[in-house]
Order: C-alpha cells, then sequence, then structure tokens
C-alpha cells in the first residue's frame, strides 16, 4: 500500500552479498534490555537460524527487523541499503516477509482470499475470487507448497495453516522469510517437509531467517547459526563447526544434560486405570475416544500427540474439570468421573496444568498464596479456622530455596516471574501435597533451557519417590528423556504404545501423525 | 373457518410492510455485527431517525428533507456510539443503552419544548413518503399487484438492500474487511487493515440504516410521531442479529418471521381478540424463535447443570462413603 522511499532505495540496489545487517541493535522496554547491541548479518542464500533461551530476545530481535518494533539504537541495512524500517509495509515493500508464532488466518474465508487479504485482485471494484484462486494455486506449485486455494481456512490443519502463511509472504513478493518458531506446532514429519520447502527457497537465492530453540532441527537445516543469550549476541558460526553441546553450552553458559535419564526397573502396583473413556470438546464433539490405560508407582508414562488431539480433554476429565461421556478412571478404586475437582485432589491427584496462567497459578498474588492454595484449611496454615501467614511464609521461604525459584522473596507477584519460574511454583505446590498420582500437563512449555533440566530433575525425584506420574507432553524429546512408556494420541484415540528406552522418534511421528507404523498407508479417517 | 379468511394477499402485503422498517434497522446492524461490535443501540438510532424526520419534514415541507434529517440524526447518535466504542473503547452495552435512554428522553422534550405537546405530534404540517406507483404492475398481475406495488420506497429500499449486502460481504473490500475485523482483527492488524477506520465507517452505515428505519415509521404509513415509537423494533433486530450472526439472508429470514407475526397480530385485532394480548404476539414470536434456534446447544446446558449438582451431592456424600 504505502510505498516509502528508504525502501524504493533498497530494492533499486540490486543483488548484494548480504541481505540483512544489523548494526549495534538495541533496544529497551523500560529498565529491561531486551536486546543489547547485538549486530549480526544474514548471507543471501542461506538458513539462518537464530537460537536462545525463552527471553533471549529472539522474537524482539525478529520485530525490529520486520518494523513491528522501533530500535532504541543501531541500524538495519537491507540489501546493503541503510533502511529505517518504520512499519511493516517498509519491511514488505524491502522484500521481508515474517511469518508469526501465532498464525494470522481468519477462519471463515477460504485460503485463496486469506492469501490476497489487504492486496485483493479486483475486477470493476468488485474482488475477482477466480484470479485469486488461480494465483493462488501457481504460487503453491511454483514454491511445491501443496494447498486447495478454495479450501476454508477453518477446516484445515495446523500444517496447511503455515503453508498459506508462507504462501502468504511469497504472494508479497518476499526474498527473505522469516520464521519465528516455525515447527513448535508441527508433526516431524511436518516439520521434514517444511524444512524440504525451505531448502527450495534458498536454492531459488532466497534467504531464510529461522527462529528456534529446537537444537536437532537447527543442526539438520540451518547453514549458519547466530546464539542470543540475555539479549545478547554470543557467537554467529557455519552449523557444521557447531556440535548440539556446543549450542546449548552458548545459550545457557554452561553445560547440561538432555539425555535420556538414567533408572532402574519400574513395575509398582497399578495406581491408576483409565477403561474406554471418552469426553467431548466445547464445542460438543468426541474429543477423547475409547483411551484405556495404566500407570504404575514408580512410573512415568508420557502422553505424545500433536497439540489438539485429546490431551487436554484427557487431562480436563482426570483432574475433573470436564464431564466424561463414557467410561471410568479408577485412582485406588475411587472413579474420578464420578468426583468434583476438591474430591479428586483428596483421593490422591496433584495436578500441573498445561496453562499455569489459568490454572496453574493466581498471577497477582504472592508466591505464598499461591503455594497456600489446596492446603489452607490445614495445620500448620491454618489455626482454629484462622490462616497463619507466618507459616505460609516460612513455607514459601522453604519452597523457594528447595525448587531454586528465581524471586525477590516469599511475598513477591508471581506473574512477575519469568515462565520457568513460575512453572516451579506450581511444582512446589503439587509436588508436595503427597498426592499418589501426579498428572503433569506441558510441564516445561516456554520455559528456558536451565529450568527444563531442573524441572526434569524434579520430576525423576518423583517417581524414585514411588509415585505414578502422568506426563503430557507436545515436546517428543522431552518424553523421550523421561518417560518408561510413551503413549501417542491422535484424533482423540490412542494410536499405539512405545517402550521408552527403545523409542524411536520416527515411529512415533507416524502415528502422531495418524499413522500406523508399519503400516503406513493405512490413514486412520477421522 | 372464519380465521383462515385472514391468510390472503393483503395478510402477506402487510408481512412486507411491517418488515420493512425492522430490515432496514437489523440491515444496518449487519454491519456493526460483522465488525465486531454489539450494537444495543439502534433501537435510539432508530427512534431519534423518527423525530427527526418528521421535524424535516415539518420545516421544508418535503419528505425528502425529512428523512435527510432523520438520517443525519440517526448518523449523530452512530458517529457518538462509535467515539465511545471504537476510539474509547468504552462497553458497547453500556454506551448503547445509555444513547437509547437519551434518545427517549430527548424526543420528548424536544418534542414538548417545540410543539408543547406530549404523547405525539400529528397534522401540524407532516409532509409522508408518497407511494410508489409502477406502470403496468396493475395489468400485469391484476389482484396480485399490491405485492410489488405502491409501497412507500422504504419498503423497496429495505428488500433490495439484501442481495446489495451479500454482494458487499462477499465481493468487495470493504465488506470482507468488516468481516476480517469482526472475525479475527489481529490478522486485520497485521496486513495493516485499520480496525479503528473499518468500525467506524461500519457504525455510521448502521445509522444511515437506522435513520432510514426511523424516517420510514414516522413519514411512511402513519405520518406522525409518537412517543418511543419505535417500540423494541431494534431491541428486536438485535435479537435478529444474535442468531443470525448478521448474515443478510438470515437477517431478512429473522424479519420476515417478525414483519409476519405483525402483521398477524394486526389483522387479528379485526376478529376481537383483546388487543393487548394481540399486541405482544410479536414478542412471544421472538421468545419462541430465539428459545427455537438455541435449542440445539440447550442439551448441553442441562447436562452440565446435572452434572454440577451431582458432583455438589457426591461431595456431600462422599466423606461418608470413601472415608478414604
Amino acid at each position: 500500500m504505502s510505498t516509502t522511499s528508504p525502501a524504493m532505495t533498497a530494492r533499486e540496489a540490486g543483488p548484494a552479498e548480504t541481505a540483512v545487517e544489523l548494526i549495534g541493535v538495541t533496544k529497551r522496554f523500560g529498565a529491561f534490555v531486551a536486546n543489547e547491541d547485538v549486530s549480526l548479518s544474514v548471507k543471501r542464500g542461506e538458513i539462518h537460524a537464530i537460537i536462545g533461551e525463552n527471553g533471549a530476545g529472539k522474537t524482539t530481535l525478529m520485530n525490529i527487523l520486520f518494523g513491528l518494533l522501533q530500535p532504541d539504537e543501531g541500524k538495519i541495512v537491507l540489501n546493503g541499503k541503510e533502511t529505517v524500517v518504520t512499519d511493516p509495509a517498509t519491511a514488505i515493500d524491502a522484500g521481508l516477509g515474517m511469518v508469526h508464532q501465532h498464525f494470522k488466518l481468519v477462519p471463515s474465508l477460504s485460503v485463496a482470499d486469506n492469501v490476497f487479504l489487504g492486496m485483493e485482485i479486483r475486477r470493476n471494484g468488485l474482488i475477482d475470487h477466480r484470479a485469486q484462486v488461480e494465483k493462488t494455486r501457481e504460487l503453491s506449485e511454483r514454491f511445491g507448497l501443496k494447498v486447495d486455494p478454495e479450501e476454508r481456512v477453518s477446516l484445515l490443519s495446523v500444517g496447511i495453516e503455515q503453508r498459506i502463511e508462507i504462501l502468504k509472504v511469497l504472494a508479497r513478493g518476499a526474498r527473505t522469510i522469516i520464521l519465528d518458531e516455525p515447527t513448535a506446532v508441527l508433526t516431524p514429519q511436518e516439520s521434514r517437509e517444511l524444512f524440504q520447502t525451505l531448502r527450495g527457497f534458498v536454492a531459488g537465492g532466497m534467504t531464510v531467517i529461522f527462529i528456534s530453540h529446537h537444537l536437532e532441527e537447527v543442526m539438520e537445516v540451518s547453514d549458519t547459526v547466530t546464539v542470543l543469550r540475555h539479549g545478547k549476541h554470543v557467537a554467529t558460526q557455519p552449523t557444521a563447526e557447531l556440535t548440539k553441546a556446543d549450542m546449548v553450552r552458548m545459550m545457557v553458559g554452561r553445560d547440561v544434560s538432555f539425555d535420556r535419564r538414567p533408572r532402574d526397573k519400574t513395575g509398582g502396583k497399578v495406581v491408576l486405570e483409565v477403561k474406554n473413556l471418552w469426553a467431548r470438546d466445547d464445542r460438543h464433539l468426541p474429543a477423547l475416544r475409547d483411551a484405556s490405560f495404566t500407570v504404575r508407582s514408580g512410573e512415568i508414562v508420557g502422553i505424545a500427540g500433536v497439540a489438539g488431539n485429546g490431551q487436554t480433554e484427557l487431562a480436563e476429565v482426570l483432574s475433573g474439570l470436564r464431564p466424561a461421556s463414557h467410561g471410568s478412571a479408577l485412582l485406588k478404586d475411587s472413579d474420578l468421573t464420578t468426583l468434583s475437582t476438591s474430591a479428586i485432589r483428596q483421593t490422591g491427584l496433584a495436578h500441573v496444568p498445561g496453562d499455569r496462567l489459568v490454572r496453574g497459578v493466581d498471577g497477582s498474588a504472592s508466591i505464598s498464596s499461591n503455594l497456600l492454595m489446596g492446603r489452607q484449611f490445614k495445620a500448620p496454615w491454618s489455626r482454629n479456622g484462622v490462616l497463619d501467614w507466618r507459616a505460609a511464609a516460612n513455607q514459601a521461604v522453604e519452597m523457594i530455596k528447595r525448587f531454586d525459584i528465581r524471586a525477590r522473596g516469599p511475598e513477591d507477584t508471581v506473574k512477575r516471574l519469568s515462565g520457568g519460574n513460575i512453572q516451579k511454583v506450581v511444582l512446589a505446590r503439587e509436588f508436595t501435597n503427597d498426592a499418589d498420582f501426579l498428572l503433569v500437563d506441558q510441564p516445561t512449555r516456554g520455559v528456558d533451557i536451565g529450568a527444563q533440566e531442573s524441572i526434569h530433575d524434579e520430576i525423576m525425584r518423583q517417581r524414585a519417590a514411588g509415585r505414578a506420574v502422568l506426563v503430557i507432553s507436545v515436546q517428543l524429546d522431552e518424553l523421550l528423556t523421561l518417560a518408561d512408556r510413551i503413549l501417542v494420541m491422535f484424533n482423540g484415540r490412542i494410536m499405539g504404545e512405545v517402550d521408552g528406552d527403545s523409542a524411536d522418534s520416527e515411529r512415533i511421528g507416524m502415528m502422531m501423525a495418524g499413522l500406523q507404523p508399519g503400516n503406513a498407508s493405512d490413514e486412520v479417517a477421522s | 373457518m372464519e380465521i383462515l379468511s385472514l391468510f390472503n394477499v393483503a395478510l402477506i402485503v402487510a408481512t412486507l410492510r411491517m418488515t420493512a422498517p425492522i430490515l432496514l434497522v437489523a440491515l444496518g446492524g449487519s454491519f456493526t455485527t460483522k465488525a465486531g461490535i454489539f450494537n444495543i443501540g439502534l433501537e435510539g438510532q432508530m427512534l431519534v431517525g423518527a423525530f427527526f424526520a418528521v421535524l424535516g419534514s415539518i420545516w421544508s415541507g418535503s419528505a425528502l428533507v425529512g428523512v435527510a434529517c432523520g438520517v443525519a440524526a440517526a448518523l449523530v447518535f452512530a458517529l457518538a456510539f462509535a467515539v465511545l466504542v471504537v476510539s474509547f473503547r468504552a462497553n458497547e452495552v453500556v454506551v448503547g443503552l445509555a444513547l437509547n435512554i437519551l434518545a427517549g428522553g430527548m424526543t420528548i422534550s424536544l418534542m414538548k419544548a417545540i410543539f408543547g405537546t406530549r404523547g405525539s405530534i400529528v397534522g401540524k404540517g407532516i409532509v409522508g413518503l408518497p407511494k410508489v406507483q409502477i406502470p403496468g404492475a396493475r395489468d400485469l398481475l391484476g389482484s396480485w399487484a399490491p405485492l410489488i406495488n405502491g409501497f412507500t420506497p422504504m419498503v423497496y429500499v429495505a428488500f433490495i438492500a439484501v442481495p446489495l449486502l451479500v454482494v458487499f460481504y462477499k465481493r468487495t473490500r470493504l465488506g470482507l474487511y468488516i468481516r476480517v475485523v469482526g472475525e479475527k482483527p489481529e490478522a486485520a492488524e497485521a496486513l495493516g487493515i485499520s480496525i479503528t477506520r473499518v468500525r467506524y465507517i461500519a457504525s455510521l452505515l448502521c445509522g444511515l440504516l437506522a435513520g432510514l428505519a426511523g424516517a420510514h415509521l414516522s413519514l411512511g404509513y402513519i405520518t406522525m410521531f409518537t412517543e418511543n415509537m419505535s417500540s423494541g423494533r431494534g431491541f428486536m433486530a438485535v435479537a435478529i442479529l444474535i442468531f443470525s450472526n448478521g448474515s443478510p439472508l438470515k437477517v431478512l429470514a429473522g424479519c420476515l418471521l417478525f414483519g409476519f407475526a405483525d402483521a398477524f397480530s394486526l389483522r387479528l385485532q379485526t376478529f376481537g381478540f383483546p388487543s393487548y394480548l394481540i399486541l405482544a404476539v410479536p414478542y412471544l414470536v421472538a421468545l419462541t424463535a430465539l428459545f427455537a434456534l438455541s435449542y440445539r446447544s440447550r442439551p448441553k446446558i442441562i447436562r452440565e447443570t446435572l452434572e454440577s449438582m451431582r458432583k455438589l451431592l457426591s461431595v456431600e456424600n462422599k466423606p461418608a462413603e470413601t472415608g478414604k
């Protein structure tokens, strides 16, 4: 729409060796420095990965590059020309395109309408849907991004939605594409397809900047890696010269292990027995279909699957937040599906919810109040029906030390903490309840690598203490690290079970996509 | 059955006539609904439209100028709504209700100030809208001619607006943007579509049609203004908009239902039923329709209620049973 002059000059400059260069970029939000004197250059025709822990400033840096934020200091050079990127329109004119982590598609419109939204093809003043469909088909074929241009977006899977976002960027003439954590929502197979597409892009002379914290992927797909830590640039090196351990060390600043945790034999008594469990989602459609499994004491069972395949509903039914439509879930002989949430907790459930800010903590309350929740009627926190705040504060001090919660003190407001520390508050409360069954949903979502390690340590400690643990995670690596057995969910069903010691991600990935391993063509109908 | 004689061409004609004002205002509301604004202020916009149409018509002696005045007044209300709701992010229900109350009070006090009367303005040189005579209609259709012939202009405007709006939402850029802003504002924002501008435009388009609807009320079949003459039509339009989600064809269907109920109750009056009972008919239809349309989600609500009651009971019994 708006063509500003700096962008025009950048385009006229013609091909340069360097597609994008950031020089001394600093961005502050109040007292917090999100990026400090970051310089980096991205060569034309490479896949450049930007890695770093959560809060390392990756997304902020890309938002600055794309004109969504303005840097406090530093400059941006696009195609060899210094450019002031005042807004995304300038960035788009300079040949930049960004695929955000959260898709911005309109569900009721067709694929083609979404691709051309904001730049509609019109004839006689009316939108020419047919021409848009044609153009979309053309783009989709040229770049090998298979979509049906006439399909409604609401009917499509996340993987395809991402293709549409990429097509949107291509339709606007992007030559340099920024992807913010593109694989977070994809199955391993979909990720592989995406990588192939990206390689095709760079083979055609385009440039890809790729934000990630999945190091396997970075190793697999990128040519060059830039590491950010605490908003600062640590290194930019060719991927081939780095090992995974090197990258983790640069990201965290110390050695961290993500190998499979050592363990002794399992085989306690059955604590949780789920039998033919069905449940419906908020739209009243079956979301959990005929799930049956057991969890024994001293055992970690993992639930793998792409987000939205019934894991949430399973967790909600087990914790009493959602009614089951059929079946039972026996925890030490009481059927959880007939009990209220408080009765379930009394029976022996500790629940680390998937959305910690909604169901895990009260963000505006202090750490000590949050740790008190659920035990406010018990001694020593309550005496003759009166709360003893000193006891609560003492408990908080102890937990902060034991779980290594980084906070100013027990009265610190929870929502001020980082994601990892909020999660530790939840774990501290739930894991000290002496519950026999621990339901842990997405233990490390949005948690940085250092904290991930200590959360995993804590889960392993619970296992050693003889607890039955059910870990639901969309991160397969995490389950491969922790679980004794992995159950894979697709479309509400448990597709199969894999032994943790001999699990391979390929086989699990197939099941996550709804395919039975060894019978790949036999797609499970929805 | 004597009552069967009710169902004739005249009833259909009356239905179309009664549908027009509610259809116009509901189509106006379709713009705001599609743009993601819950506009409960339709009633007030319609009422000031009706009042100022009468005023304009008296002052100028022209029905057309009257309509223009009515529309202008409704636009002022729509603009006030947009400023408060879109720019200042005020709660849309509170603002809508406030403007409705303002419209009611303002028309009454202006009536008193200007004409020194309460209740209604009749005569005083109000010029009504002419009836449109389509040449040749009578020869072609004979006794069916009243179906298309002899309405006041707003009736035609209302019904022609329906297909126009269908095309507007499907094929024009503004229509598309209104839908996008309502459905997925973050998508609009990411693509540089100004949410504020689109919502302002939608609010004003809404005011335009609500003003026409008001003018039709006071200058259409009856040339007079009475206190609160919109008599809940704006709220009925809101009800229709809730279950049609602003889709023009569904709005038409809903309005025809209410128009029919209106016409039917008018006709029933000639049979000597108690008039208060008859006047309640359109509202009963509204309730029934809303109930029927939300019926699908009903089992879930009932089930959830049962569920929570059962849980409550089981909590009370549980300690005794399990003992843990």
